[in-house]
């Protein structure tokens, strides 16, 4: 019989994998756009400020797809997802607190 | 080199004959390969310089304390109106294209309206060919572009057109009130700092057109030579379309106020030089305001992707190229998926690895 708890972590990184691919395609459009402004706007102009505000959602997306991913890694190692969430507690207040400042330099 | 007030007679409008070649009474057309005024039938070319074109660079003063004494006036071409983007144009010479440059759609002979002369132009010099070349080569580099993007661009064609743009200077005397925070958690601390400092605005290049946007501007227009301006000839307009001033100083300097407080708080940000800085006031005194109206060259060409218009500018005067572009759906979730793979392959080896 298919062991769901077994197969959880997997189910949980393919979900997340989806899940982010879908998400992401927004950041992905902002990266381009701000690859686009460094290489192609004239530097320090008001059309280059704008193209490259708002970037700070690139590293929003990409740290909570990395915590995400870390607590599943955690949990398909020693099988304990209660204790792999207590785990990344600190994790996530490094991370927040790291977001929080980029959020606020963008 | 400045001056406090715009010359009292406008510069000539374009007149036919002028544009009679003198040696056949062939139609002349300005040619950015010669840099001069071409026949079209037997090929003399007429250089279009002049004494006076050392002072094409000059700035004129403005206090926006004083009524403004620039007088508006009527062009002395045909003046065509497009209903689709309301768009004005004028055709020197013969009428060049039924369709506007700005949008494609159709233009039709309408009474023309008070604007203001222009008073420096600079002439194109970037030849068609280049200027579609470069188009198609924008649009083909394009990373997450749709696939067949490059069959929707062949068919275009650039148009060229004399587009009208400011160059203001101002001096911005700045007092200025903002915060920054430093450290994280218990030790995360807000610091309010406050200075003072000035700017001095050179040639900001303003569009003149709710035609031109910032970001066109901003994509093809990265350095501005005031030496390379000449005096307004109708003969430089000759073969393209153009746009008069239609705005007065006062509205010129309103439509730059969002960019230019764009531009301060960003000076503010790296006079403060510090990260985290956030909640900016700022209050500015601003004197010697001087200005130019100027048309610069621009070719535009146009081209619908699934029903949706967009334009690619390419500048007259050095070839750079800025435009807009749809994207691919299927393409950023591609690159999404893969950066996706990364991160979470990333995030699954540090969670396993048990790394705090």
């Amino acid at each position: 019989m298919f062991d769901v708890i077994s197969f959880g972590p997997f189910l949980s990184a393919a979900a997340l994998f989806l899940l982010s691919t879908g998400v992401g395609i927004l950041p992905v459009r902002k990266i381009i756009q701000v690859r686009e402004a460094k290489h192609e706007l004239k530097q320090g102009s008001a059309g280059f400020l704008r193209s490259i505000g708002g970037w700070s959602i690139i590293f929003i997306w990409f740290g909570a797809i990395w915590f995400l991913a870390t607590i599943i890694g955690d949990w398909g190692a020693t099988g304990d997802l209660a204790g792999a969430w207590a785990r990344g507690e600190i994790r996530l207040r490094i991370l927040l607190e790291i977001l929080a400042a980029l959020a606020e330099s963008d | 080199m400045t001056q406090t007030a715009p010359p009292d007679a406008a510069p000539p409008g374009a007149t036919r004959r002028a544009l009679l070649c003198p040696g056949c009474g062939g139609q002349c057309m300005f040619d950015p390969a010669e840099r001069g005024l071409t026949c079209q039938s037997c090929g003399r070319v007429q250089d279009l310089a002049h004494e006076d074109d050392d002072d094409a660079h000059i700035e004129y003063g403005y206090d926006p304390t004083q009524p403004e004494e620039e007088p508006a006036t009527r062009p002395a071409e045909l003046e065509h109106h497009c209903a689709t983007c309301d768009g004005r144009v004028i055709f020197t010479g013969p009428q060049l294209s039924e369709n506007c440059p700005y949008c494609a759609g159709a233009v039709v002979l309408s009474q023309p309206v008070n604007g203001y002369d222009t008073m420096a132009l600079i002439p194109f010099s970037t030849q068609e060919k280049t200027a579609q070349i470069n188009a198609q080569a924008w649009a083909k580099s394009r990373l997450a572009a749709p696939g067949d993007l490059s069959k929707s661009v062949a068919p275009a064609r650039v148009a060229g057109l004399y587009a009208p743009f400011w160059t203001f200077d101002s001096k911005e005397a700045v007092s200025y009130w903002a915060k920054y925070t430093t450290g994280s958690g218990d030790n995360k601390r807000t610091h309010s700092v406050s200075g003072a400092m000035n700017i001095h605005f050179d040639d900001l290049l303003v569009p003149a057109s709710p035609h031109v946007t910032p970001l066109i501007r901003d994509g093809i227009l990265h350095e501005f030579n005031p030496d390379k301006l000449r005096r307004y000839r109708a003969g430089y307009l000759a073969g393209f379309a153009a746009e008069r001033h239609h705005m007065t100083i006062s509205e010129g300097l309103r439509s730059n106020r969002k960019d230019k407080d764009l531009l301060i708080r960003n000076r503010i940000k790296g006079d403060i030089n510090r990260s985290r800085v956030h909640s900016i006031r700022y209050r500015t005194d601003t004197s010697g305001i001087h200005y130019r109206r100027i048309l610069l060259p621009v070719w535009l060409m146009h081209y619908t992707y699934r029903d949706k218009p967009y334009k690619i500018v390419v500048s007259g005067i050095n070839g750079r190229t800025y435009g807009e572009r749809p994207f691919s759906s299927w393409k950023l979730a591609g690159y999404s998926a893969l950066l996706s793979a990364a991160v979470i392959g990333f995030g699954l080896v540090w969670g396993a690895a048990g790394w705090r």
